[in-house]
């Protein structure tokens, strides 16, 4: 049995299991922390910036999902400045791509949507990029759309970490970075590909779909891969 | 996209010495990033081809995105061949206040070069006979010199239209002889 360390957040006390992250600790007390770019089975990256937290004794603000808990650790999840900043990430995120969701199969089950309802996001402050992007309709039976991409990277996990076939990752850099299968090959041509559609069942918003679905249409359930592998551990 | 499918392989000679150059870094953290490298240098057109890059992820086990990943994320390694001779313009803050925007336009149309609008980060443009190659710099940290071009690795500072005109002139007339 490993030593316990006591954390605080929101100001109840937790015992938590050192190597614990903030979020994961959060999560098994339901405590709320917005989270995008974590999945439950995956490793944390700390992409999106979503989960910030304060934490006391440091100026800068940290993020749940890649912060480990120490003890004496003090946590605030919510706060002015968290929801001013978690509504900037999003809106930036919005204005990034090119993000239509009445046309978009995911809208009604996208989690980034979903998140900018949370936080109150109704319009962005930011001028749009308008990148010219593509989609990649190669593969016979999923779709990928670079304009609803957030580049979160679950889908490049998903398939590194879960089906062990590392077709994704993500190519350049900053404003310039895009979703590549493989060298930049089309994904249906993709030879390291076994069509498994684990990466679109862990994309969070309507980038990667299946065909045949309208507006509104594709759900997905992420929570069934998370469980895939806490299985898998338990083994 | 500049690069198509990828079904070749490496010429064996070239086999052979992406074998050795993954041998010799094999084992050391960030080994990818050496061999990438060293095999940029040893090309005669200092780029990294689609099939040296398929040939080292099947070598090395690293999957080809992450290969593609790193050799796009690094503004060092190019993905098409580079010319002869290098003007590298920069584009850093200084320089651009000082008129580095207009050599790059004059010495474009000087080569007949036109921009693709692809909008990445670093401009990178050769001529149909691969004698020149243009680029742009972030900053070459040599701020006070600006405008800053440097040609085949010989930093210029201070630099005038009619000086880099006549430069990249005298280069082109090298090839005629
Ligand atoms: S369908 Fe499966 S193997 Fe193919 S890219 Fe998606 S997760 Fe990877
Ligand atoms: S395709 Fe989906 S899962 Fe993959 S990086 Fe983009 S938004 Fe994330
Ligand atoms: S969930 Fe932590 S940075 Fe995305
Ligand atoms: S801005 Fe050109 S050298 Fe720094």
């Amino acid at each position: 049995m490993t030593e316990k360390v006591k954390v605080r957040i929101d100001g109840e006390v937790i015992a938590a299991t050192p190597g614990q992250t903030i979020l994961e600790v959060a999560r098994a007390n339901n405590k709320y922390i917005p989270a995008l770019c974590y999945m439950e089975g995956l490793s944390a990256v700390g992409a999106c910036r979503l989960c910030m937290v304060e934490v006391s004794g440091v100026a800068r603000l940290l993020p749940a999902c890649t912060t480990p808990v120490q003890e004496g650790l003090a946590v605030v999840t919510s706060s002015p400045q968290l929801q001013s900043h978690r509504k900037i990430a999003l809106e930036l995120l919005f204005a990034e791509r090119n993000h239509v969701c009445a046309v978009c199969v995911s809208s009604g089950h996208c989690e980034l949507q979903a998140l900018a309802q949370d936080h109150g996001v109704t319009h962005v402050r930011y001028p749009y990029n308008y990148p010219r992007l593509t989609v990649d309709t190669t593969h016979p039976r999923y779709v990928l759309d670079h304009n609803r991409c957030v580049l979160c990277s679950r889908c490049v996990r998903t398939c590194a970490e879960i089906e062990g076939a590392h077709v994704w990752d993500i190519a350049g850099r900053g404003i310039h970075s895009r979703l590549v299968s493989e060298l930049q090959r089309p994904w249906g041509e993709a030879t390291t590909c076994t069509s498994c559609g684990k990466c679109v069942q862990a994309c969070p918003t309507g980038a990667m779909a299946e065909k045949g679905w309208g507006v509104e249409e594709m759900t997905k359930q992420p929570a069934v891969l998370s469980r895939l592998t806490s299985m898998r551990e338990g083994q | 996209m500049a690069n198509s499918l990828v079904t070749a392989l490496p010429h064996p000679e070239d086999q052979d010495l992406i074998d050795r150059i993954i041998g010799d870094q094999a084992g050391r953290p960030g080994a990818l990033l050496g061999i990438l490298e060293k095999l940029q240098d040893h090309n005669p057109h200092k780029y990294l081809p689609m099939e040296t890059l398929e040939y080292v992820a099947a070598r090395t086990g690293v999957p080809q995105s992450q290969v593609y990943g790193v050799a796009t994320f690094y503004a060092l390694f190019n993905l098409e061949p580079q010319g002869t001779h290098t003007v590298a313009i920069c584009r850093g803050t200084a320089c651009h206040t000082r008129g580095s925007r207009a050599l790059l336009e004059r010495v474009k149309l000087q080569l007949g070069l036109q921009e693709a609008s692809d909008g990445a980060d670093k401009l990178t443009l050769t001529t149909p006979d691969r004698h020149f190659t243009i680029r742009t710099v972030a900053c070459f940290g040599q701020c006070a010199l600006a405008p800053v071009v440097e040609v085949d690795h010989a930093i210029r500072g201070h630099v005038k239209e009619q000086a880099l005109m006549r430069e990249v002139d005298a280069l082109r007339k090298e090839r005629a002889r």
